[in-house]
């Protein structure tokens, strides 16, 4: 056990494995729906809807194919709200839980400077992401050779990984960074929840109603468009987006957090 | 660094949460070699005073140095690989067990202490296999006190250090306290454990809501403090001395007890004995220091008021 980041790996290594073992399970699930939704006619029927009631299934053509039936089914909406329910879950558990339990100032009671302490922390929520976000990789390909016409390509999935590693991110950063530069649980649940339900309403509801679509860039999701992201690849200016806001988020908690009070 | 420098400095500190004022323009100093007690009463603010001096928080206003260094929440850390910590109310990683935790210390220290770390496993005998969040809050105790002590610091800062442990230990602690003094090494310790802080320490710093009111030596204390006296009397109307305001008085079977602190010169004392009619028996001690503490406290409670 020669560091923080080490000693956080470990601390969560069942929150790990829990957490790969279930995104394994629901990506070889939604793999396993594809033959049934393929074939249901539902994309005919949408057709026929109101826009409003469009916007809430999504465009149900893309089930034809696989590739773009994993994107909109698993990782257009599915897995950005549990992934991101977990990073932010993470988020928190990486940085206040320890301030609250009192175990913060024991370990800055050693030669570790907070700058280095909260990096490191960083390193080991970005590793756990990184590990259970390949649980969707893993659960995907262990049920492919079973299903006829479940076909996509390494880099379609790769991209699609990569991004859903980002959105996450972002999303576990945030709570992070409030937690280390304010030390209130409070603050940095109420942000983390405001942008995971704010991102969902404004991304499912923002192409049905008017008033809402202008503020649809605000949510985190936009950044995220998987069905996008298979057909066309991945867009400079989304991850720029979140790359960015975890950046700005992330140096906005080192400034902080080193000079305030440790609780 | 020669034998007077001071290790630690606190120089007019003042902390305030809000609208608390936790410290109050507070100044002391600890040189190298030192034994220092840190006394006061649940609140009196000794704990905050110890989170400025490890930089756990930031001043309001003053300067707190340690080691000739100003402390500052950012760059505090480069100080702790020369001191050693442990509060009584200490949290260690619970999913860690007791030996990870330690190897976990020692990778953040320079240096060899393998052999150190045999001789305090040996004392203290600690449940190193088992989870620290399994282990009993006097086993939890021992884990900290051994991380403290682990890589021979020239400093120890000690915050209610035998809190949880039991008797046995208590002496194991204090025996390596005595130990670390001998080496020339600083200790600086809270506790609520008075007799602990007579037995070991050369200077008691006596805080109470947020200011210092005494920094004397252990011994300057007890004088200060006064002798108990206890004198038994067939004579029911007794007058205790003039001088004396706090007296507890008892009687049974016709004899009266009169019990009270005397500060006052011998001399007086003995004149005052001597006027008592009917005196059966006469007891005067020195004055523990819980009780002049107590006397301390009160005393100054008496002037701000």
């Amino acid at each position: 056990m020669r560091s923080v980041y080490l000693k956080t790996l470990y601390d969560k290594r069942f929150f790990v494995l829990g957490w790969t073992i279930g995104f394994i399970a629901l990506a070889a699930l939604m793999t396993s729906f594809f033959p049934a939704m393929k074939t249901t006619g539902l994309d005919e029927l949408v057709k026929n809807m109101p826009p409003a009631f469009k916007g809430l299934v999504g465009d149900l053509t893309l089930l034809q194919h696989f590739d773009t039936y994993l994107a909109s089914q698993l990782f257009d909406i599915r897995v950005p709200l549990i992934a991101g329910i977990m990073a932010i879950m993470l988020g928190l558990g990486l940085s206040i839980s320890e301030e609250e339990n009192g175990v913060l100032r024991t370990i800055t009671a050693l030669r570790i400077g907070r700058i280095s302490l909260l990096v490191q922390k960083w390193l080991a929520m970005v590793t756990i992401i990184i590990v259970s976000a390949l649980g969707f990789l893993v659960g995907t390909y262990a049920v492919i050779p079973f299903i006829s016409d479940a076909t996509i390509g390494n880099d379609e999935l790769s991209r699609l990984i990569m991004m859903t590693i980002l959105i996450m991110t972002a999303y576990g950063t945030i709570p992070f960074a409030v937690a280390f530069a304010s030390g209130r649980r409070s603050a940095a649940t109420f942000v983390a929840i405001f942008v995971i339900i704010g991102g969902f309403i404004l991304s499912t509801f923002g192409q049905a109603v008017d008033w809402l679509q202008d503020y649809e860039k605000l949510s985190l999701l936009h950044y995220f468009p998987a069905a996008d992201i298979v057909t066309d690849g991945i867009k400079i200016g989304d991850v720029a987006v979140l790359g960015g806001l975890t950046f700005v988020l992330l140096v906005l908690a080192i400034v902080l957090f080193r000079r305030r009070d440790i609780a | 660094m020669n034998n007077t420098a001071s290790v630690i400095k606190v120089r007019k500190v003042s902390k305030e949460f809000g609208a608390t004022v936790a410290l109050n323009k507070i100044s002391f100093n600890v040189t190298k070699g030192e034994i220092v007690g840190f006394v006061g009463a649940n609140g009196a603010g000794k704990t905050t005073t110890i989170s400025t001096i490890l930089g756990f928080i930031g001043v309001t206003s003053g300067v707190v140095e340690l080691f000739g260094s100003k402390v500052l929440p950012p760059t505090a850390h480069k100080l702790h690989d020369r001191l050693g910590y442990a509060a009584g109310d200490m949290e260690l990683p619970p999913k860690l067990t007791g030996y990870q935790y330690l190897s976990f210390v020692l990778h953040q220290s320079d240096g060899d202490h393998e052999e150190r770390y045999a001789d305090l496993c040996r004392r203290f005998k600690p449940q190193l296999e088992k989870k620290i969040g399994d282990l009993s809050r006097g086993n939890k105790q021992k884990i900290a006190l051994i991380a403290a002590f682990v890589t021979d610091p020239e400093l120890l800062i000690l915050d209610e250090p035998t809190s949880g442990l039991d008797p046995v230990m208590q002496d194991v602690f204090l025996d390596l306290v005595r130990e670390t003094q001998t080496e020339g090494k600083t200790v600086f310790m809270s506790s609520h454990y008075l007799n602990e802080v007579a037995d070991v320490c050369s200077r008691v710093i006596l805080m109470r809501d947020g200011v210092i009111i005494e920094d004397v030596s252990a011994k300057e204390l007890l004088e200060k403090s006064g002798k108990f006296v206890r004198v038994e009397t067939g004579y029911k109307a007794t007058r205790p001395p003039k001088e004396v305001t706090d007296v507890k008085t008892e009687e049974a079977n016709g004899i009266t007890t009169l019990s009270f602190v005397f500060k006052g010169e011998a001399a007086e004392i003995q004149r005052w004995i001597a006027s008592v009619k009917q005196l059966q028996d006469v007891e005067i001690s020195e004055y523990n220091l819980e009780g002049a503490f107590k006397s301390m406290y009160k005393s100054d409670e008496e002037k701000t008021s």
